[in-house]
């Protein structure tokens, strides 16, 4: 039942997407008083943090040769189903339009205080996925910190609602399956846009069930298995989204979809080459599609 | 002028889109493309090519209101042509408003080239000007695809008048249909970049046909000649990236041996915002690379354009059209060929064949002289509600055309020392002297 009117609020959504004239939409407030200073506190930031200074604390450890621009992957990428994910990549932009901005936007426009407690409160439960794939890609350390992380911020924080543990210089720092199987030699695969999820690959698919089914067997407190369970999902899509200032089609250009799936697939391939900065890895020939 | 005078002529509505602009059967002689005298840069060095990339530092922006209400509005036009199935989602034009609660002037701003009305650029003058007391409503480029689809009557853009006709008609119905209860006491035009010569344009055109009685122009960092500018961005990428589509292949390779080694030696967990700021400062340092960059961000642009008016007038170049692309289709293959592609090639190929095609008595000479700023020369001269901003060192500038600005302008032209091209848009002093240009207080001269 609850599906079924689900879909069919759907179907109302995407059947408005025909109308004509003009249409008006409410969108969430600018801020640009707040967002300037934001900018200011990230430039005074970029220099301590910035690639160059970093570059000096990881010379002590042994590296693998520099990358050569030769290295590079292809620019064409492997995508043997396009034209169903172009299918998917237009589902996806129409449900964005009526479904899932709406929604997020009319959530932009709660007070901020409580959407950051939300949003910290997903991010807590995501750090049990972490430390249990940060252990099993044998990256002790950075488990430590996510579990640190954890205890912090359910118990000082409350919960997770307040993330204390950035405080402590306990930086957030997700991972997933999908890594985890790329730590593991996997190439990211056939790019693959999944439904309402969006950009993706198969590796990362399988690993986001991966994820899933981590949680869903942990169990914590009871939320993934009880009735909770039904609003996390649509809780977490929520905060994710307002999260995300990506737009469909806002490039309004034809090969969005192409520039979309370079741009993801570079940078999944980008963060594998940080998983192997020990060893040189074998490259693919350039002249197979990036990510096979 | 001539053309100003009759542009409603030209813009009629064009029904038939596959004839149109077919040049099948009628002979359309060869076309040169405009050449560029000069270096590629015009009048950028070093520092102002850091600041076209790099934009106004924080610390430097201009005061800015706390909140700023939006609304979004999206307008199918009148006149709209069937949209290209490969452009489904371009129907209708967006653009932005932002409403006071009182009664206040309104301020349209048009966005540079290849920006939507929502772009950061447009972003800053919004906050700007709302902060100030305005209603503002922000309007993409008239070379944003989503313009050229939903509202351009030709499909071929990059012709100021064509280009400023079309916009003019879509702010009267916009402005017709602003929601809430808005009331406007007065309406000014601010633009930048080519937006600035799509303000000024829309400014003399409503002067002649009175529909919205705008009051003042701003005009920031506007091109002069604007095929000129256009061809300076084509010999930079020229220089800097190499022509064809291979220039572009090794600068990725490059650019990505680049950040691969860097995110390796950051010890980072993921790529993030900060680490891609900090990237960018560290992969683009040399003239050479910062130059790749500005004429990469104007080829990206360049490419929709191209497919556009390829489509919509039939010339065959990528699109073929007979067999117009599906939805569904890939484009990669189009996509790459268009990256070689520079705007001189759209001009003889695409541009050019069909405006000569469409206007009659229009040569290659005439469509050149009509996108120079000094088709509406008089009214810069003479009407003291157009004012300019702009930079001595802005890269789409030489010397003739900064000091043909500063002799029009006479003393409704400030010039700053520094900032590119846009480099300075959205500092406090760019931003305080457009304001009291705006409320007419400007009494300014050559800074």
């Amino acid at each position: 039942m609850r599906i079924a009117g689900a879909a069919a609020a759907v179907l109302l959504g995407l059947s408005g997407c025909a109308s004509t004239g003009i249409v008006i939409h409410r969108m969430p407030p600018e801020t640009p008083a707040a967002d300037n200073a934001a900018a200011i506190e990230r430039a005074k930031a970029l220099p301590a943090s910035g690639p160059q200074s970093a570059a000096q604390g990881a010379s002590a450890q042994p590296s693998a040769p520099p990358l050569t621009p030769a290295d590079a992957p292809s620019m064409k990428t492997y995508d043997p189903w396009e034209r169903l994910n172009r299918f998917d990549y237009r589902f996806n932009a129409r449900f964005d339009e009526a479904v899932f901005l709406p929604v997020s936007n009319a959530y932009r426009r709660l007070p901020a205080p409580l959407r950051t407690g939300v949003h910290n409160f997903f991010g807590n439960l995501s750090e049990i996925g972490s430390v249990v794939n940060y252990t099993i890609q044998g990256r002790l350390g950075l488990g430590a910190r996510s579990l640190g992380r954890l205890l912090v911020n359910s118990t000082l924080g409350i919960a997770g609602l307040f993330d204390v543990a950035t405080g402590f210089h306990l930086a957030y720092a997700p991972t997933g399956f999908g890594t985890t199987l790329a730590r593991w030699g996997m190439h990211p695969g056939p790019y693959l846009v999944v439904p309402l999820l969006g950009p993706s690959t198969l590796r990362e698919a399988v690993g986001s069930l991966g994820d899933f089914a981590t949680a869903y067997g942990i169990n914590v407190a009871n939320l993934y298995r009880g009735d909770a369970g039904w609003g996390l999902g649509p809780g977490d899509a929520v905060d994710t989204r307002s999260n995300e200032s990506f737009r469909y089609y806002s490039t309004g250009s034809p090969f969005e979809y192409e520039n979309v799936r370079f741009l993801y697939v570079r940078k999944l391939l980008l963060q594998d080459e940080g998983l192997h900065r020990t060893k040189p890895r074998e490259r693919p020939a350039p002249d197979v599609p990036a990510g096979q | 002028m001539a053309r100003l005078a009759m542009a409603s002529d030209i813009a009629a509505p064009v029904n038939d889109a596959a004839n149109a602009g077919s040049v099948e059967g009628a002979p359309v002689p060869a076309v040169a493309a405009p050449a560029v005298q000069g270096p590629a840069t015009g009048l950028a060095d070093s520092a102002a090519l850091r600041a076209t990339v790099f934009g106004t530092p924080p610390q430097d922006r201009a005061p800015m209101p706390a909140r700023v209400p939006l609304v979004e509005i999206n307008v199918r036009m009148p006149w709209a042509r069937p949209v290209p199935a490969i452009f489904w989602f371009d129907g209708k034009l967006r653009v932005w408003f932002s409403a006071q609660d009182k009664p206040a002037p309104l301020a349209i701003v048009i966005a540079g080239t290849g920006g939507d009305g929502n772009s950061s650029g447009i972003s800053t003058l919004r906050g700007a000007l709302y902060g100030a007391g305005y209603h503002v409503l922000t309007v993409p480029s008239p070379t944003f695809p989503g313009f050229i689809v939903s509202t351009s009557r030709t499909g071929v853009v990059g012709d100021l008048l064509q280009d400023g006709q079309d916009l003019y008609a879509a702010m009267q119905i916009i402005v017709a249909h602003l929601p809430g209860k808005a009331v406007v006491t007065d309406i000014d035009v601010i633009g930048y970049s080519l937006g600035g010569a799509n303000a000024g344009i829309v400014k003399s055109i409503d002067a002649r046909e009175h529909k919205l009685h705008i009051h003042r122009a701003v005009m920031i960092e506007p091109p002069v000649n604007i095929f000129d500018s256009v061809g300076r961005l084509d010999k930079l990428f020229a220089e800097n990236i190499g022509s064809g589509e291979a220039g572009v292949e090794r600068l990725y390779q490059r650019l990505y041996a680049q950040l691969a080694n860097l995110y390796r030696a950051s010890n980072r967990v993921n790529i993030d915002e900060s680490f891609l700021l900090g990237a960018a400062g560290a992969v683009l340092t040399t003239d050479a690379e910062i130059s790749a960059a500005i004429a990469l961000t104007f080829r990206i642009d360049l490419m929709n354009v191209f497919f556009a008016g390829d489509l919509y007038a039939g010339t065959g170049v990528v699109v073929d059209p007979r067999h117009p692309p599906k939805v569904g289709d890939s484009l990669e293959r189009t996509e790459q060929i268009l990256r070689g592609k520079p705007f001189s090639e759209y001009y003889t190929k695409v541009f050019a064949p069909y405006y000569l095609k469409h206007h009659a008595n229009a040569t290659s000479a005439s469509l050149m002289a009509e996108n120079r700023l000094d088709v509406i020369g008089d009214d810069l001269r003479n009407n003291p509600d157009y004012y300019v901003q702009t930079n001595s060192d802005d890269l789409i500038l030489d010397r003739e055309e900064l000091s043909w600005l500063k002799t029009t302008l006479g003393s409704r032209i400030a010039v700053y020392d520094h900032g590119g091209h846009l480099g300075n848009l959205g500092d406090r002093r760019q931003v305080g002297d457009m304001l009291d240009m705006l409320a007419g207080r400007w009494h300014g001269g050559e800074r």
